[in-house]
């Protein structure tokens, strides 16, 4: 059969397929533009700090008969203090150090959420059992697996929240305003560390949340966010690291074309990731502020 | 009581010394300001004040030690401090900018005091989307006093606010704070260069020199003081 005799039935599926698997590194790319936006690092570990709060939820399914639902919102709660935590505790006492610095205290994180999540639930992979059913769903008489839906529908209603947060509240507005004069934000009265805190504390829930969704989709274990991550940094620099809408756009997009390419384009599974790297690179290349990356007009 | 009193206050940038021991005070209701040549201390005395530069000495605001406060800490006792450069957060809106100064605020009458500086300020109504950063430099600095106020501050700083504007300008943006003064009982400590408008807008001012203060007293009476007329009036 020609690779383009392809039914619309089927293409349609792969795009839903591509969408999901989209929602998930756009909300792991959201976090990291979220940590970069507010304290200038980049967090290696965004990755491996979802895939242990993933491993919490797990426990709460598993060995405390917490159903999915329950799980997801007290791993949300716990992901926030610990992203908020870790703020505080590892990432603060190097505030003013330099780039590398900081960089390699979260690749040390990395390390440490690795090793403790393979310690403590050991590294083998696991069925993580997500809420949402396999069975298909008509749309038009196109069947769409209802997971893929879910988990479209769960990313984008997180990132709407997160967006009127920030939109729409004071504290929301304050730590936009710490993020870009943190100097100028504290003669307003903002206490900006603890700002930077809560964007840690942000970008921890939204991982939790990619995790969560993804966990269902590629078995749980130790090792499950690395490939997502490498997908979200794509996606970051795809958009724009500087821009949540663009870390969205650039996640769903990435989604979708490694699907139709492993679909129809016989990429093999095992050249997807290269690939999310090659965009990587070429983005860097050719256009650095990514495809959202604004131009900001200044009048002095 | 005054409601600022420095007394003895160095500060340092790491190893070098900017103020070398400054004594002054501001009443409630006051205007003061203080004069002086660049690098004389004047930016450093206000940056002091707000806990953004290390000091030693004696700082207190409504009879509160000021001496280990953050720059949030002291805006939240009731100091509002207009920078130098402005302090506009460029990449945020107009309206934006303008909420934020009303931060520490809560309560029904944030939104009456909003409503109040745009009747001072008609154009940010039509301006409230527009990005901070593209406004002229005149209307940054009514924004970022219209931020300051809408604060509600027992005690205004502003930082050369007339630098690099028209004179029209500064003409404008002094008789609106003459005008809460007046009429609201403001108190304002003013940092300029332009001594002439200073000494207009004040009852009592303070010259720096090298970090010290050289001059002291009435702003009528400093005036018509030979040193400070020569120096920084100019005749």
């Amino acid at each position: 059969m020609l690779p383009l005799a392809f039914s619309v039935s089927e293409l349609a599926q792969q795009v839903v397929f591509g969408l999901a698997m989209g929602g998930v590194y756009a909300s792991l790319a959201l976090a990291l533009v979220l940590i970069y936006r507010t304290t200038r690092v980049v967090n290696f570990a965004q990755g491996e700090m979802a895939m242990f709060t993933t491993f919490i939820a797990w426990t709460l399914t598993e060995n405390h008969g917490f159903g999915f639902w329950a799980a997801f919102f007290v791993t949300i709660g716990i992901a926030f203090l610990l992203g908020v935590g870790v703020e505080r505790i590892v990432i603060r006492p190097f505030g003013h150090a330099s780039h590398l610095t900081i960089i390699l205290v979260t690749i040390a994180l990395f390390v440490v959420f690795n090793g403790a999540a393979q310690w403590i639930w050991s590294p083998e992979s696991r069925a993580f059992l997500g809420p949402f059913s396999a069975q298909p769903f008509d749309v038009g008489g196109i069947a769409i697996a209802r997971q893929d839906l879910g988990v479209i529908a769960v990313t984008l209603i997180s990132v709407t929240i997160l967006w009127a947060f920030f939109r729409f509240t004071k504290l929301g507005l304050a730590m936009r305003a710490a993020a870009i004069g943190p100097d100028q934000s504290r003669l307003l009265g903002v206490r900006v560390p603890w700002m930077y805190a809560l964007g840690w504390g942000f970008a921890a829930v939204l991982g939790a949340v990619s995790g969560m969704m993804v966990a269902p989709i590629v078995f749980l274990s130790p090792a499950m966010m690395q490939a997502v991550l490498i997908y979200a940094f794509a996606a970051a620099v795809l958009g724009g690291i500087e821009s949540p809408v663009g870390a969205v756009v650039g996640g769903l997009l990435l989604g979708v074309g490694t699907t139709l390419l492993g679909a129809y384009a016989g990429v093999t599974p095992e050249l997807e990731l290269p690939i999310a790297f090659v965009v990587l690179v070429l983005v860097l290349l050719f256009r650095p502020a990514g495809l959202f990356g604004r131009v900001i007009v200044r009048r002095v | 009581m005054p409601l600022l009193e420095l007394e003895d206050v160095q500060a340092r940038y790491g190893p070098i010394v900017a103020l070398h021991g400054v004594s002054l005070t501001v009443d409630e209701g006051e205007v003061v300001a203080i004069l002086g040549a660049n690098g004389a201390g004047k930016t450093t005395t206000l940056r002091a004040i707000s806990g953004m530069v290390a000091t030693s000495g004696r700082i207190a605001f409504a009879g509160r030690p000021l001496a280990r406060a953050s720059p949030e800490g002291v805006a939240r006792l009731g100091v509002a401090h207009v920078p130098e450069g402005r302090g506009i957060l460029t990449e945020l809106t107009v309206w934006e900018n303008l909420r934020m100064g009303a931060y520490m605020r809560r309560g029904g009458e944030v939104k009456r005091d909003l409503e109040q500086m745009v009747d001072h300020f008609p154009w940010i109504e039509e301006r409230r989307n527009q990005q901070a950063g593209t406004l002229s430099g005149g209307e940054q600095q009514m924004l970022a006093l219209a931020r300051a106020l809408v604060a509600r501050p027992k005690l205004l700083m502003l930082d050369e606010p007339s630098l690099g504007l028209a004179p029209l300008i500064v003409q404008e943006l002094f008789r609106v704070v003459t005008r809460l003064n007046e009429e609201e009982g403001l108190t304002v400590l003013v940092v300029e260069q332009n001594a002439n408008i200073a000494l207009g807008v004040s009852s009592r001012a303070y010259v720096l020199e090298v970090g010290r203060v050289a001059v002291e007293g009435p702003s009528e009476e400093l005036r018509t003081h030979e040193g400070v007329r020569r120096s920084y009036l100019g005749y």
